[in-house]
């Protein structure tokens, strides 16, 4: 137990390192390159998503090929081509931004599939009925379909968000100073210590993500699903019914209060 | 490539150049053999941690809910470190200098790590196939006769895993995936290979590029052999009702 509150002394390396002095590292900058990605990610995500689920071929296809691909490679083998490829092609890039592109390119292919997954759960008589209104179908995309997709979609994106922030720390194999190398530092320092450093670090970790996946799971219950039943106004399930009959019948048949 | 104007000339000649070509053939090995075992231990593991989380018993429910809860929120890339670090530093009797002496424990040590992190997935996985039973088939098993056993042998576990089979293939591919991240703890399988001909040649992004290929291709044929299992056990419905009448 003393190990483990002498580790808990060094609380200011494993949160954010030297930062207001030196470079930021520690499990601020796992937080700061998950979030980076991400956004960065959810523009091209959602350019990329709605592209798979296009009717015309030369975008649809494309697309779902760029999504599969990234989505079959392991993330370390993305990291390796944007550590080694993008030298090649003439762009230096810090290890940071290495990483932040690396991250990108497979939160993007992710982000993608949620978004079509999204797009597919809305019905399709949603879009039909924006576009009887008169609206052209980007309006439609805009101002009906995205924001009831969105709302499906916020669980899965927390959830991802869960995923993407652990996955952050498989960018430590390039050399970036997150929170794995800063306990690994910092157990090669005092080997002895090891264990209590390597619970110090997995605390870190432990502590964000469960606080995620409990967001998610309470996101889910309260804006996850979408009842189409209750928005319904009743005249149309009465109508539905009520369909093969002429308006007269009907007239009489439809309570007052629906009318 | 001369449109990219690249400062690299590719020289394809390097992954099959000898000592370069059998590291990467082990390579290739080793990343089949983890991924496979680690697939089963990791499922076996799962269903028996699934199976006491969905007990009455407090004894076994809340242990299996503490292990998901704290496997599945930590890094696979820190569970490969720990077991290859710490796991021999706290084990008692001087049994880690045995498993240090040990050649291959890096692969051991990943095995172990991927184990412990796809079966947490995997217990959870399982977990919602054996809720989504229905509860009259359990009790129309009840009913005639099978006892617990029976019950879970040909009842609840044949519906169980025909519902799970795709999320716990795309659980697999996803292991098979994170079958590289051993390369941080020098298990020599095929990313570990790549990065050893980059550093000694220089010349990485021939092999990267074959080792990126082969695994798209590993994890497609992994797809679609889930798709091919996903058909074959599937129960048509409406023929056996077609039969009846």
């Amino acid at each position: 137990m003393d190990f483990f509150i002498e580790q808990l002394a060094n609380w200011k390396f494993y949160l954010f390192g030297t930062y207001p002095s030196g470079p930021l590292t520690g499990l601020a900058l796992n937080i700061v390159l998950a979030l980076l990605s991400i956004s960065i990610g959810f523009f091209f995500g959602v350019v990329l998503g709605l592209g798979r689920v296009s009717c015309r071929r030369y975008v649809k296809y494309p697309c779902s090929i760029f999504i599969d691909v990234v989505r079959s490679t392991p993330l370390l083998m993305i990291i390796f081509w944007a550590y080694f490829m993008l030298p090649v092609m003439g762009m230096q890039l810090s290890l940071f931004w290495c990483s932040v592109v690396s991250l990108t390119v497979y939160a993007t292919a992710y982000q993608a599939e949620i978004v079509r997954a999204g797009f597919l759960a809305v019905p399709f008589g949603q879009m039909d009925a924006a576009l009887s209104t008169g609206m052209s179908r980007f309006q439609a995309l805009m101002y009906v379909i995205l924001p009831q997709a969105f709302r499906m979609m916020l669980p899965s994106f927390v959830s991802f968000f869960n995923s993407m922030f652990k996955n952050t720390s498989t960018v430590y194999i390039i050399g970036v100073v997150e929170l794995t190398r800063t306990g690994i530092i910092i157990s090669q320092l005092k080997p002895n210590r090891i264990f209590a450093s390597y619970m110090v670090m997995a605390i870190g970790f432990w502590v964000v993500c469960y606080t995620l996946s409990h967001a998610a799971e309470v996101l889910e219950k309260k804006v996850g699903v979408i009842d189409y039943e209750a928005y319904k106004p009743e005249i149309c399930r009465q109508d539905l019914v009520l369909f093969p009959l002429p308006n007269v019948v009907k007239n009489m048949l439809v309570s007052n209060k629906c009318k | 490539m001369k449109f990219l104007n690249l400062r690299y000339d590719f020289d394809w000649g390097i992954p099959f150049r000898e000592p370069f070509l059998g590291w990467l053939i082990t390579g290739v090995e080793l990343t089949i053999l983890i991924a496979a075992v680690t697939a089963i231990t990791s499922l076996f593991i799962g269903t028996i941690v699934a199976m006491l989380r969905c007990s009455r018993f407090k004894i076994f429910n809340i242990p299996a809910k503490i292990y998901v809860e704290i496997v599945r929120n930590i890094p696979g890339l820190f569970w490969l470190l720990f077991f290859y670090f710490v796991f021999p530093e706290i084990l008692p009797f001087g049994l880690g200098d045995t498993l240090h002496e040990f050649v291959k424990y890096s692969v051991v040590a990943g095995i172990l790590g991927l184990t412990v992190d796809n079966s947490a997935y995997v217990s959870d996985i399982v977990r919602t196939g054996l809720l989504s039973v229905p509860r009259g088939h359990i009790e129309a098993a009840v009913s005639t006769g099978l006892n617990r056993f029976q019950q879970f042998r040909h009842i609840i576990m044949p519906e169980a895993f025909r519902t799970i089979l795709p999320p716990l293939g795309s659980r697999m591919i996803h292991n098979f995936k994170n079958s590289s991240l051993c390369m941080a703890i020098t298990a020599p399988e095929l990313t570990w290979a790549t990065q050893q001909v980059e550093s000694i040649t220089f010349r990485g992004l021939e092999v990267t590029f074959l080792a990126t290929v082969f695994y798209i291709v590993l994890s497609l044929i992994m797809a679609a052999l889930i798709i091919k299992l996903e058909t074959h056990f599937k129960i048509d419905l409406t023929s056996i009702k077609e039969q009846k009448t």
